[in-house]
């Protein structure tokens, strides 16, 4: 009954596919259909959380009274300890701020981050990717860095209306910018596929660096905001012969397990790219002003 | 061929396959997890060739696409040459005893693993070895617990 028409289709369908995979991977074409489509999937990518959802529902329900209070007694603990910790950070904050005016460096402003849930994981074991149930609708934009509350988890991907994709560091094609928070070195962070463990590439072996030290994100490249913590070094080997060490760190975010994640939106970086967009358009008119007498 | 089938059914368990693909499964396992929507294409062009074909299975690829967030296109081609092989073998596919059929399903999902693999090394992935035929595999083992699952709601409620 299908005849000779199985494999016409069959070569319309490759054809088209080709065509499709061509337009996406070369020249990002379709951004847009890819979002609108996830926009469409997203019952699909909530549906998958449901079981997830029910477990600590059904969880909550079963919780007693005198669990309840103890744990409110703890984090009523842990809610003290902090705000001292905070009192004494707005005070720090407020003394570095004044050092930084009399060097005439550009003054740090606070982070403004929302929270998000993981709502699913990415299908492919290959890559290291969970979906977020923040989107283009709260104002989520691709590139933007994801922490949990330990440390740098990764970033966004791609957005859809409801939902967001986020590579984590941990992802064969990830890398961050990173320095030793002890002296301040500098090295690029690179995931190798491997949720538990990241690698420190291009350390020379007369490096001050030791094992148990804090790397925290430096910044530059500019898509990871400063001074966040994102792995600790586990271990180091020294091959005479080589002229790099190797280094592999565990990163500090719990990537397989967090739950809840921030989104960071970096309010100096937006302002620096204007000042640099404004200071480009007075250059431009400069220009044009000398040109037109 | 089933006599009915049951497009409540058709729908449902493709909706299922798709959140399937997408949630939370034990990390350690992760990539043992069996190709849900490639099990479902197979099932219902094997069952229903004259209404599930190639171009439907290429539009489930598609979504399958955006939700691993692939390039556009290369489940859809996978899955549409999944069902253009099964297309080819429905007929001798009936007469295979169970554990025939599940060598069949592992071949058929495992070309459609290796073609996708393949495009996505041509684009610039890492080589992963063998690991990506692990899915077929453990489709191959679920193959007879969905094949009877859905004959006996589709006798039910066709």
């Amino acid at each position: 009954m299908q005849g000779p028409i199985p494999g016409f289709r069959l070569f319309l369908v490759i054809v088209l596919s080709i065509a499709l995979v061509v337009l996406d991977a070369r020249f990002g074409k379709l951004d847009t259909v890819r979002s609108s489509l996830g926009t469409s999937l997203s019952p699909v990518v909530w549906l998958g959380s449901v079981p997830d959802e029910l477990t600590t529902w059904v969880k909550s329900l079963f919780i007693t009274r005198d669990d309840l209070q103890a744990e409110n007694e703890t984090l009523q603990a842990r809610l003290l300890i902090l705000e001292r910790r905070a009192l004494k950070y707005a005070a720090l904050s407020a003394e570095n701020s004044r050092l930084r005016e009399l060097l005439n460096a550009s003054g740090v402003l606070d982070d403004r981050v929302i929270v998000a849930e993981i709502v699913g994981v990415s299908p492919d074991p290959f890559s290291h990717e969970v979906i977020i149930n923040k989107g283009s609708r709260d104002g989520v934009q691709v590139g933007q860095a994801i922490l949990d509350a330990f440390g740098l988890m990764g970033q966004v991907l791609s957005t859809s209306s409801f939902t967001s994709r986020v590579l984590l560091i941990s992802d064969s094609s990830h890398a961050v910018p990173v320095e030793v928070n002890r002296n301040g070195l500098r090295a690029i962070l690179l995931g190798n596929g491997d949720i538990n463990n990241l690698e420190l590439v291009h350390v020379p072996d007369t490096a001050d660096i030791r094992e148990g030290d804090m790397l925290v994100s430096s910044g530059l490249g500019g898509r990871f905001p400063k001074g966040y913590p994102v792995a600790e070094v586990a271990s180091i080997e020294k091959e005479p012969g080589e002229q790099f060490i190797r280094i592999s760190a565990k990163p500090r975010a719990h990537l397989s397990r967090s739950q809840m994640v921030l989104i960071v939106f970096q309010a100096n970086v937006e302002r620096r790219e204007e000042r640099l967009n404004d200071n480009l358009s007075d250059s431009d008119t400069d220009i044009d002003a000398v040109g037109s007498p | 061929m089933l006599s009915v089938i049951s497009y409540p059914v058709f729908g449902i368990s493709i909706i299922l396959s798709l959140v399937l693909s997408i949630s939370l499964f034990p990390l350690g396992w992760f990539e043992f997890r069996p190709e849900w929507l490639g099990l479902m294409v197979f099932y219902w062009t094997f069952r229903a060739p004259a209404q599930f074909g190639i171009l439907l299975a290429w539009c489930l690829g598609l979504l399958l696409d955006v939700l691993e967030a692939t390039p556009l296109g290369v489940n859809a081609m996978a899955m549409g040459l999944v069902a253009f092989l099964v297309l080819t073998i429905h007929q001798r596919l009936r007469m295979f005893p169970m554990p025939q059929q599940c060598l069949m399903v592992f071949l058929l999902l495992g070309i459609n693993q290796m073609l996708v693999h393949f495009i996505k090394q041509v684009l610039g992935a890492d080589n992963a070895g063998f690991g990506y035929l692990w899915p077929a595999l453990t489709s191959a083992v679920v193959w007879p617990f969905i094949c009877v699952l859905l004959d006996n709601l589709n006798r039910k409620l066709g």
